[in-house]
């Protein structure tokens, strides 16, 4: 073959690359279909996943698993938080991994489910294993499709021991006395909040106490998503506005601070009050933290009217991968996580909470905060947002706010990219 | 009979064509599919998962350019990150490449201490400097109150004005050794004759540097400037780690809007927003490579 030849193949090689190249989306078949109870509990079951936090606690449990079920055998299928948010979908929807698969609440369960991704769990009888309230976040148009396994409190928790000192043994109910806390704190000498602000994941969650009591409805963020509320509105004002009052209380600086110098504060007592959530309680005890920790929703309203006392979140939705070929095995693995002593086991072992029925915690701060779960509790509206960018900029507005810029220019300027997003 | 022979003799055996197939197939594969892809998407509105799109045109292309406060944010950014990156970074390997130009013990080390940032991953150079820019116990903010100037004390990543400049820092930080190691190839390989001769002539250092230097570096400068604004546009994983995902709007650049498309099931809308990135990288580094002849010709 000459050069001239050579360069001939190649083209025809590239022309081939450009025609697959233009085969487009629509060439990948989608799952298959719906499960059933009589498929058979054999084979390796791909347990898709991003929490690699986990993978210890979930090996221990596999390995008991397996012992029981001898003929199903469980591989982690573990990728970062982020690249499983983008890619999860495009990954897993042949089935070749991810036959159990979790999914995050709000726009990425609504995408497994849109796509048909996840399996109806109604023939299982799993569900009532649940308690009803704490997994609707797995629920869609009524079907459940899958179990939240892991409830988190996003609420600023506290060092009950500074808060004691300044004549609250438990956290403020209503805003006024909130502030009053903060200022009795401040005047020990003890930055009353440590806030991450910049760290927008995790500075973002003082939203969900805070707009809890103050949205027109349970449905908030969804309506703010779909236009039919604006950030203008009052009680979005009014809201920036207590976050303009907190501003009082935040280290100096709040807007630079990363998330594990703020937990850093928190658990040296150099802060009362760590603005993130319940998911810190562990990492704050690895810091050396000794102190009794609680729960501390900032309660927006006056006494005695506040109809939620906090918000939770289910971190993760597991469910059954419709186009899996070992549904009956995945079925299994999903029933042995669903038993109360290893539901409990699992949630001692990641210091997070369960929504599983009878479960009992051996770890304290669980022991302790988990009373707040048979309290009025809300569904996090911060993830009713399934536009991420929308979702930033509501966020962002609240951070502005709380740094000093007025309510209602923070307000126009988050508005103005909702209103774009809306209209694209 | 002899053209015949010339012809046989100039025939490429068939072997030499098997040697460079794996890097061909490599690259049509991994890079022009993947390339022609994007230009596919970008005129549609794919989700990124769904079996089925609609074609929407320039659609796309238009929402970018006139109807996306956060996609102008994010050039805006790229643009300020890219210029103080270009010109910090260029700027001070230049001084420290003429500086350690010399083959000495002491220059040699130093040369290698200042590569030494190159080697790092991005992803360990932000948390490094997540916790120098951080307020409470940063090393910067912590300097300053031990010298009694605490009002000087910023929240540096957290200063929305300021935000993308210290990010810059950190980039230059990150890649101006690689730059010096550049720099002093180019330096090394011009002529002493040259030098000698303007000395005997009575030329001072600068202008030696002007007249002989700039002129003569013009090769290693341009693959500096070229490869220094692409590195500034792919900041992507450093802005990551500094920032958080998704990062904040002050710190924002395209390729995590991109990202942040793509996370967002924008798959159609983050293909668009690809294009017009290669589009901005190739139309800057042209621009920049030909300020750059017309400054070491004199004619600007």
């Amino acid at each position: 073959m000459d050069r001239r030849g050579f360069l001939g193949v190649a083209g025809a090689f590239g022309a081939a690359g450009l025609m697959s190249a233009c085969a487009g989306p629509g060439s990948t078949s989608s799952g298959a279909g719906g499960f059933t109870t009589d498929d058979v509990a054999t084979g390796e079951v791909s347990f898709a996943h991003w929490r690699g936090e986990d993978r210890k606690i979930f090996k221990e449990l596999i390995a008991d698993f397996t012992k029981v079920e001898s003929e199903i055998s469980v591989a982690q299928d573990i990728s970062p938080s982020d690249d499983y948010e983008a890619q999860a979908l495009r990954r897993m929807r042949n089935g070749s991994v991810g036959d159990v698969a979790p999914a995050f609440r709000g726009a990425q369960f609504e995408s497994f489910v849109e796509s048909g991704f996840f399996v109806d769990l109604e023939p299982t009888d799993l569900t009532s294993r649940y308690k009803a309230e704490l997994i609707t976040a797995g629920s869609a148009d009524g079907v459940q499709y899958g179990y939240p396994y892991q409830i988190v409190f996003n609420d600023p928790i506290a060092n009950l021991d500074i808060l004691e000192k300044a004549g609250y043994p438990e956290p403020a109910g209503d805003w006024d006395s909130y502030l009053d806390m903060l200022d009795k704190i401040q005047s020990q000498g003890v930055t009353p909040i440590a806030m991450p602000g910049a760290d927008a994941g995790n500075a973002g969650q003082l939203i969900n106490p805070m707009i809890m009591n103050l949205g027109p409805t349970e449905d908030m963020c969804a309506k703010i998503e779909s236009g039919e509320y604006k950030l203008t509105d009052d009680w979005f004002l009014e809201m920036l506005r207590k976050y303009g009052e907190l501003g009082d209380y935040v280290q100096p600086n709040a807007s630079g601070t990363a998330a594990e110098p703020a937990q850093q504060m928190f658990a040296t007592g150099e802060a009362a009050i760590l603005a993130t959530g319940s998911y810190h309680m562990a990492s704050v005890r690895s810091l050396g933290a000794e102190f009794p920790i609680d729960i501390a929703p900032p309660i927006t309203s006056d006494p005695g009217q506040a109809v939620y006392l906090a918000a939770y979140n289910a971190t993760f939705i597991l469910g059954i991968n419709s186009a899996s070929e070992v549904q009956g095995a995945g079925i299994a693995w999903l029933e042995y996580l669903s038993r109360p002593e290893v539901a409990g086991a699992y949630a001692d072992g990641t210091a997070q909470f369960s929504p599983v029925k009878g479960v009992e915690y051996e770890n304290p701060d669980l022991d302790r905060v988990s009373s707040w779960l048979e309290k009025d509790i809300l569904l996090a509206p911060r993830y009713q947002f399934t536009d991420l960018d929308m979702r930033a900029a509501v966020e962002d507005s609240c951070l502005q706010a709380l740094t000093g810029t007025e309510p209602e220019k923070a307000a126009e300027d988050a508005q103005h990219i909702v209103d774009q997003r809306i209209d694209s | 009979m002899k053209d015949r022979r010339r012809r046989s003799s100039r025939r490429t055996p068939w072997a030499y064509f098997v040697f460079p197939l794996p890097a061909f197939v490599l690259y049509v594969v991994f890079f022009v599919i993947p390339t022609l892809q994007t230009v596919q998407y970008s005129i549609t509105n794919w989700d990124g998962y769904s079996a089925n799109y609609d074609l929407v045109g320039l659609d796309n292309f238009a929402r970018a350019v006139t109807g996306d406060a956060l996609f102008t944010n994010a050039f805006v950014n790229n643009m300020k990150f890219m210029m103080v990156v270009v010109v910090g970074q260029t700027v001070l390997a230049l001084i420290l490449s003429v500086l350690l130009v010399r083959n000495t013990k002491t220059t040699i080390f130093l040369r290698a201490l200042y590569f030494f940032p190159t080697i790092l991953s991005s992803v360990s150079v932000g948390f490094i400097w997540k916790f120098v820019y951080d307020p409470n116990f940063g090393v910067i903010n912590g300097l300053l109150g031990r010298l009694g100037l605490s009002e000087a004390q910023s929240s540096f990543l957290g200063n929305d004005d300021q935000a993308i400049y210290w990010l810059s820092i950190t980039q230059i930080w990150f890649h101006a050794g690689m730059m010096v190691v550049i720099f002093v190839a180019g330096l090394q390989a011009i002529p002493a004759e040259l030098y000698e001769s303007a000395e005997v002539d009575g030329a001072s250092r600068w202008q030696q540097f002007w007249s002989i230097t700039w002129p003569l570096i013009a090769p290693a400068m341009s693959i500096v400037v070229a490869y220094t604004t692409i590195q500034s546009f792919k900041a992507f994983d450093l802005v990551l780690s500094i920032s958080g995902n998704p990062p904040s709007s002050s710190l924002d650049i395209l390729s995590t809007r991109i990202y942040s498309s793509f996370a967002n099931s924008e798959m159609g809308y983050a293909a668009t927003e690809s294009v017009l990135f290669i589009a901005a990288i190739v139309a800057i580094t042209f621009a920049l490579r030909r300020f750059l002849r017309l400054v070491q010709r004199g004619e600007s």
